[in-house]
């Protein structure tokens, strides 16, 4: 791995701007994605965002049995390769962030891929709570 | 006893020819195919039962022999008296006592039971007089019908497992390979790929495991060559499997014996046993290191797993399905390991070049397809049975000069080789030599042995629905162009047979056959609509009465014929009598008369006629 | 690496690559029913067939489903030569015989000029064409719970004997490779049913939503040995979750700074 992605959940203010930013670097068809990452209040006015860290042992890529779910080395990602997926909900199922989503407007299963290794939500994120570095 | 080297094997050799040789005479009683299926166990049981009574010098119970095919299967049950190779044929059981009485204690022949050729009626004595016996060549069949299967003794008295000594003893894996790609022997299974080079591509892929698999699954309706060496000379199959195994370094064989010849299994499984227990199977083989065993494997009853993927698979256990051969069989075949598979009668063919040698195989047969083949001459041809004959004889001999012509002295209409993989060829091919491409050139194929005649009462549109409905039974279904291309195919060519096609679907049949030829996934496939193409091609003006003027030519298509009875009657109330649907009236001396709506042309009538007054048109 | 020419271009592919995933890459769209990258090629719908051919051929040429041929330096590949399309109208036009009532071989023939069959249509029939990426996906999975029964035209996909399938776990792979979904199945509160064979959901512990069977997440327990507490929650509850346990860390990190 070159690069690694971080969250620093202090620094979150709760803008939603990241969750905006993902859907419309995923649209297909005119249609804006799920976004893969959520900002979500613990408490009143204050939130962190939830999003798939690109666990070392991850579950996801374990729980599929169809060699769906690999590591992208460059980038660091586990990318979901929509060509093997067969929608088995496997990886939603066991992914213990639940970070594995099932995008029903596009009818198929998602999950951050780190944009292919420039991640718009590290762009968009005002309060750099959200981390892109070289390791 | 084990057979430790070469010199032990000679040695035994001679001791099993002295215990052959201490009864002068032998009774040979043929329990082949056609000849047990009309009762000549029975006969072999009574020979048994006569002779133990009587005490005749020279003869003891051991001169009686059961063999397997002997060949002549239109004149069976057979029995032939060696020395002299008096041929008794179409034989009952009452016909034994007077057999031992006359033949084996007097020397006398019994006329009634002699055979008679068609042209003179003269009675011929000894077989290898008779024209059925006399062109032919036998390298395969040498010894089916000559020796008993269940005797090991008899194969190595006849010279049996001498090749594999010297093979073994004599020469490197690679100058056995070389021997069989000088001896340009082609796969006798209906493909005619060169063996030896089959054999030196396996050899050639690094491999710990490979294995060696002889192909007795022979589907094609009306072959039975395969089936009589199996069942006939069981050890000349195990002794080419074995020397194959040497040439390209397997440890482990097969045998795949389709479900429906349980007698080849069963003697096969003798075979082996006696194979091993002398030495000629196991670990060690004749003293020389080199280790081989072979099991049988029972097939499942389907014609695709012929197909020598298919095969594979149903070895492994899995569905008999073909696969695609970009890949071929010697790279990855039985368990993905490199694989050599080869037909029943290549590998019987074997021990003999290694024996006699590849030039003397070469000069046999023609320059591009060395050897000879065997045959089962079926159909309407007056001497059905089991042939070989050396590679570019014609047609023509072979139906005409061994098959004495056409039953009943009938036109002859067309051939069918290379069952439902092959072609009809007609009256003016007969001159063309029987070999792997010449008969491909003139768009029909040798196969594997299947040799079917017809005669002028055959409808070609229905030789190749019935052959279209065999491969669609047959079809393993996986692929679209040939279940359902050969399905749409058959089905049309049904509406052809009942009067109901047009042109444009004759056409459209056309078009459908070079598809599905292009594009299927295996053999069965890519040649299933050769009996369509063979038949279109030569017999078109056929298909052209079914559409236009709603006939059949050949009188069998049920729609399309009407039964007639003629002035010939004699009024003997015969067809009234046997008529399932009661449609034909008449008086005793009155001709009779059959109402054409409600007759169902089932032919009864016509069967039993015995004044020819049952006119088909 | 080798040199293929595809259509008169020439590219590069890997050694031993298969045809198909070339020729895709070219961006070319020809049809494969039966391919799907999650499970090997079989090459039962033949439309993937090309013209192949290569310089000292001397004009010989081979048609092959480039889903399973692999690639030879030199090889010379026309995927839309006049026989070749000759080839997929005839085998849509066989399809569309076999599958009449359905949309997706309907559009797919349409494509090659095929409004309605030449031939006799299927009576009572189904949408099934005979890919076999149910049982090949099955296969991978490594339960092998339906397969391919009889043969030729009465081959049908199903289960042993045509009852439940005692292998079957209710994963649903088999029902979502389908192109042209056929086989059946329901969730109705907690109970999936497919095959004719009933599963019980997993509902949430917080919510009771409901993604996977339970017989499908003790398989995938015991197969890739995965903590099963992994599967008593939804993923959108588990965020919510995981929301909390973040941010019981930034409180808690905020009184130590203090």
């Amino acid at each position: 791995m070159k690069f690694r992605f971080k969250v620093v959940p202090s620094l979150c203010i709760g803008c939603r701007t990241c969750e905006l930013a993902c859907a419309f670097t995923h649209a297909q068809d005119k249609k804006p994605g799920r976004s893969r990452i959520y900002p979500i209040a613990y408490a009143q006015d204050k939130y962190v965002p939830v999003v798939c860290l690109q666990c070392d042992d991850a579950a996801c890529a374990k729980s599929c049995m169809f060699d769906a779910l690999k590591r992208n080395e460059e980038t660091g990602a586990i990318e979901l390769d929509k060509e093997r997926c067969v929608k088995c909900m496997a990886c939603v199922a066991a992914c213990p962030f639940g970070c594995s989503l099932v995008d029903d407007v596009h009818d198929e299963v998602v999950k951050c891929d780190l944009c292919g290794g420039n991640p718009a939500c590290v762009q968009f994120c005002p309060t750099k709570a959200l981390v892109y570095e070289k390791i | 006893m084990f057979i430790d080297g070469i010199e032990k094997l000679n040695q035994w050799q001679n001791e099993c020819r002295k215990a052959l040789d201490a009864n002068k005479k032998k009774v040979l009683v043929c329990l082949g195919p056609g000849c047990l299926a009309s009762g000549s166990d029975q006969i072999l049981d009574e020979f048994k039962k006569v002779l133990k009574d009587k005490k005749l010098g020279g003869i003891t119970l051991d001169s009686i022999k059961k063999t397997g095919c002997h060949g002549f299967c239109a004149r069976g049950p057979l029995v032939v008296i060696e020395p002299e190779g008096i041929f008794y044929s179409k034989v009952k059981k009452n016909d034994v006592a007077e057999i031992v009485e006359k033949t084996l204690e007097k020397g006398e022949l019994v006329e009634r039971l002699l055979y008679r050729d068609g042209k003179d009626d003269k009675p011929i004595a000894e077989y290898k007089d008779i024209p059925f016996y006399k062109n032919q060549m036998k390298i395969s069949l040498r010894n089916v019908g000559q020796i008993d299967p269940d005797k090991i003794t008899d194969y190595v008295a006849n010279g049996g497992y001498a090749a594999l000594a010297k093979a073994l003893t004599g020469s490197k894996p690679a100058e056995v390979i070389d021997a069989v790609s000088k001896s340009g022997i082609r796969g006798r299974g209906g493909g005619g790929f060169p063996t030896g080079r089959k054999w030196a591509s396996c050899a050639s892929i690094e491999s710990d495991d490979r294995y060696v698999i002889c192909n007795g699954d022979e589907g094609d309706p009306g072959a039975f060559m395969d089936r009589c060496i199996m069942e006939g000379d069981p050890h000349s199959v195990l002794e080419g499997m074995i020397i194959c195994a040497y040439a390209i370094g397997s440890k482990e064989g097969y045998i795949y014996v389709r479900e429906e010849y349980p007698l080849a299994v069963i003697n096969l499984q003798k075979a082996i046993e006696a194979a091993r227990e002398h030495g000629f199977l196991g670990k060690n083989i004749l003293g020389s290191g080199f280790d081989f065993d072979i099991k049988v494997n029972r097939g499942g009853g389907a014609f695709v797993c012929g197909e020598s993927s298919a095969l594979m698979k149903s070895v492994a256990g899995e569905v008999g399905e073909p696969r695609a051969k970009y890949i071929r069989s010697v790279q990855k075949g039985l368990h993905d390991m490199p694989t050599v598979l080869n037909n029943v009668e290549t590998f019987a063919t074997i021990p003999v070049i290694m024996d006699k040698g590849a030039d003397w195989f070469a000069s046999i047969g023609t320059k591009k397809s060395t050897g000879t083949k065997a045959f089962s001459l079926a159909g309407k041809v007056k001497n059905t049975g089991l042939i070989e004959v050396p590679m570019g004889i014609s047609l023509k001999e072979i139906i005409y000069e061994i098959g004495g012509g056409i039953q009943n002295d009938r036109e002859f209409k067309a051939v069918q080789t290379g069952g439902p993989s092959g072609g009809c060829l007609p009256a003016d091919k007969l001159d063309l030599p029987v070999d792997f491409d010449s008969l491909t050139e003139a768009g029909s194929m040798m196969g594997s042995g299947g040799m079917i005649v017809m005669d002028d009462r055959t409808c070609m549109v229905d030789v190749a629905r019935y052959f279209l409905n065999f491969l669609v039974e047959e079809s393993c279904g996986k692929c679209v162009p040939c279940r359902e291309g050969l399905y749409q195919l058959h089905d049309l060519c049904t509406k052809v047979c009942e009067g109901k096609a047009t042109e444009d679907d004759l056409a459209l049949m056309e078009k459908l056959s070079k598809v599905i030829q292009t594009a299927s996934l295996c053999g069965l496939g890519q040649s299933g609509p050769n009996p369509f193409l063979s038949t279109v091609m030569y017999f078109r003006d056929e298909y052209l009465a079914h559409i236009r003027d709603k006939k059949c030519p050949g009188g069998v298509c049920r729609e399309l014929i009407t039964f007639d009875i003629n002035d010939k009657c004699t009024g003997c109330l015969a067809c009234i009598a046997v008529c399932p649907v009661d449609a034909i009236t008449g008086e005793k001396k009155k001709i009779h008369i059959i109402d054409q709506d409600l007759c169902t042309r089932c032919g009864s009538c016509y069967d039993i006629c015995n004044y020819d007054a049952v006119e088909i048109k | 690496m080798v040199h293929i020419t595809i259509n008169g271009k020439v590219v590069k592919a890997r050694e031993g690559e298969m045809l198909l995933s070339v020729i895709k890459r070219q961006g070319i769209d020809i049809p494969a029913l039966c391919h799907h990258e999650a499970i090997e090629p079989t090459g039962n719908c033949r439309l993937c067939t090309v013209e192949i051919t290569k310089e000292d051929w001397n004009g010989w040429k081979k048609h092959v489903t480039s889903c399973l041929y692999p690639v030879e330096e030199g090889l010379i590949v026309s995927t839309h030569s006049s026989e070749v399309m000759e080839i997929r109208k005839t085998l849509l036009d066989l399809q569309l015989a076999r599958c009449p009532n359905s949309e997706y071989i309907q559009k797919l023939a349409e494509e090659y000029g095929i409004t309605e069959t030449s031939y006799k249509t299927r009576p009572d029939a189904d949408n099934c064409i005979m890919c076999y990426a149910c049982t090949r996906i099955c296969e991978v999975l490594g339960k092998s719970a339906i397969s391919a029964v009889n043969r030729g035209h009465d081959k049908v996909i199903g289960p042993p004997f045509g009852e439940e399938p005692p292998d079957c776990i209710g994963c649903l792979a088999c029902a979502q490779i389908c192109p042209t979904d056929v086989i059946e199945w329901s969730d109705d509160g907690e109970v999936r049913t497919i095959w004719n064979k009933k599963f019980d959901l997993i509902a949430c512990k917080k919510c009771g939503k409901t993604i996977i069977t339970r017989e499908f997440a003790d398989y995938l327990i015991e197969q890739r040995n995965l903590p099963p507490e992994y599967f008593d929650t939804c993923d959108d509850c588990k965020r919510t979750e995981v929301a909390q346990k973040m941010g019981g860390l930034v409180e808690a990190a905020k009184e130590v700074t203090l």
